[in-house]
């Protein structure tokens, strides 16, 4: 066979050298040993030690059937792509473990047509705008003053606190929205009647960068661990 | 020569084979796209028929759990969830709570609830929503847009005040920002909203399921703050309604007189213009 060509034994070589890496990254990579490798980056907060594939699951149909269904939708006889390889993470899949029905601010609630501007400066319908994922911390955003978005006109009857709100609003005091209020409403405490009373800026600050709770370490509901969350997963699959 | 070409067209040839017939066909998943040819409703149509539902539903509750309920010492509040808060939803979040089970489930429908005088500000109606209502306050007739920015069929109806506690709590209530509602006022409007124009039998259905079992969720959500009850009494929970002393129905028997109150008229709607029956 080399001897008509022989850059053809050139050809051979460089092709069994390419199929045993690609072999090797088949094999290998897929390994738990190699999760931190393959990660994006340090896990956010809470999600330490969590498997890729907890978030990362398998796309729907072998691998066949999606690539056939993606070059249906690249020739336009399909009308939707679907995910090749693993699933798309996004605030779904966020809510199989986080789903809360005390959340204050739900994501589903940001739909409504009203929000309209305010999801245009900050889209509240999802998760990954404040948290998302391999970035080593808690909320992703720069600073916690989003709150104006929606309360830029809240007016507070019977204000319990020393400082009223209308004052801080009139101070655009944005900031101090965490020092008293959970975002997500599932920590169990007592909101202060005095500022001097409320936790610290920089500790909001801190919390939110990935550092400790400061509201309590009391919460209502908790998500469903790793194992709880697959437990139900393969229950729903029988 | 011809031997290579020929090579090249049958690999091309096999590798389109491949790539377009093996390994079985993916559905497109989206619910809007079942039977897409057999499309027997309207948004509109489908929109008011669960609205219609949420009437009832809302009525029922508020009259036959929370008046009824109050009068039998239970409790409800906004603030049902917090941990040392012991009481029920307010109709308002019962509503909200029928909302986030439908977000769960996979029918794309949306479910909000806002007035012009709203007791907690997040529920004030504004921008487009706001506008349409004042129609609705005139007029009391169903509202209908395409919310362009999210490519949403929106509706939007009256909610009005069908029961004498709707009132009571509104025009009492500590931080209300208005004191002289009285019955029968358009207090507030739904607004429900859905990706397509028109939907087949099976999602219409969809979305009628998709209301029930929210309701039933919400209500089991109740049920399940009252087990934990740790400083007040809890209600006998069973067949009686607290209309008959300190009981509350279960969550089939909630549902079930709602059943009742509303399937006859959606059954008339599906039947009159479902797909019809082949006949032998």
């Amino acid at each position: 066979m080399f001897n008509k060509n022989p850059l053809r034994k050139r050809q051979y070589i460089g092709s069994l050298i390419g199929i045993g890496i690609g072999l090797l990254i088949f094999i290998i990579l897929p390994q738990k040993a190699t999760e931190d490798f393959l990660s994006l980056g340090p896990m956010n907060t809470g999600h330490e030690g969590l498997s890729c594939d907890a978030c990362h699951t398998d796309a729907k149909g072998n691998l066949m059937q999606q690539i056939q269904a993606n070059v249906a939708f690249t020739f336009g006889t399909r009308k939707k792509p679907v995910d090749f390889g693993t699933e798309n993470v996004d605030t779904k899949k966020c809510l199989e473990c986080h789903d809360r029905p005390n959340d204050r601010h739900p994501t589903h609630r940001f739909f409504e047509p009203k929000f309209k501007d305010a999801i245009a400066k900050i889209d509240a319908t999802q998760c990954e705008t404040c948290h998302r994922e391999h970035n080593d911390t808690r909320v992703v955003l720069a600073d916690a003053t989003f709150c104006v978005n929606c309360h830029y006109d809240l007016k507070v009857k019977n204000d319990p606190i020393d400082v009223p709100h209308s004052q801080l609003i009139a101070n655009e005091q944005w900031s101090t929205c965490l020092q008293c209020h959970d975002f997500h409403g599932n920590h169990i405490y007592k909101t202060a009647e005095k500022i001097k009373d409320t936790i610290a800026l920089t500790k909001i600050q801190d919390y939110l960068a990935g550092g400790d709770d400061p509201f309590t370490k009391n919460k209502k509901h908790l998500p469903l661990s790793e194992e709880e969350w697959k437990k139900i997963k393969s229950k729903y699959k029988k | 020569m011809k031997n290579l070409k020929f090579t090249k067209f049958a690999l091309v040839l096999s590798l389109t084979k491949i790539l377009t017939s093996c390994g079985g066909s993916m559905p497109e998943e989206s619910a809007t796209e079942i039977a897409i040819n057999d499309k027997a409703f309207s948004v509109e149509e489908v929109l008011e028929m669960v609205a219609s539902e949420n009437d009832v539903t809302r009525t029922l509750y508020t009259k036959g759990i929370v008046g009824a309920g109050k009068k039998q010492g239970l409790k409800f509040d906004e603030d049902w969830q917090d941990d040392e808060v012991e009481a029920g939803p307010l109709p308002a979040l019962f509503l909200r709570g029928i909302s986030s089970d439908i977000r769960k489930s996979s029918v794309p429908l949306g479910l909000y609830l806002g007035s012009d005088f709203p007791i907690n500000a997040s529920n004030k109606l504004e921008g487009k929503q706001a506008e349409l209502f004042k129609k609705i306050k005139a007029n009391q007739k169903p509202q209908f847009f395409y919310d362009e920015s999210q490519k949403l069929h929106t509706a939007m109806f009256a909610d009005m005040a069908m029961a004498a506690p709707c009132v009571n709590c509104h025009n009492d209530h500590k931080n209300t920002t208005k004191k002289d509602w009285k019955l029968g006022d358009v207090m507030g409007a739904t607004t429900w909203q859905y990706p397509s124009d028109s939907l087949s039998y099976k999602e219409a259905i969809g979305v009628l399921n998709a209301y029930r079992n929210g309701t039933k969720a919400i209500y089991n959500a109740y049920l399940a703050e009252i087990a934990n009850f740790k400083n007040s009494p809890k209600p006998a929970i069973g067949n009686t309604w607290p209309s008959k002393g300190f009981n509350l129905p279960t969550a089939e028997v909630f549902i079930d007189s709602v059943r009742k109150l509303t399937s006859y008229k959606s059954l008339e709607i599906l039947v009159k213009k479902g797909v019809p029956v082949a006949s032998n």
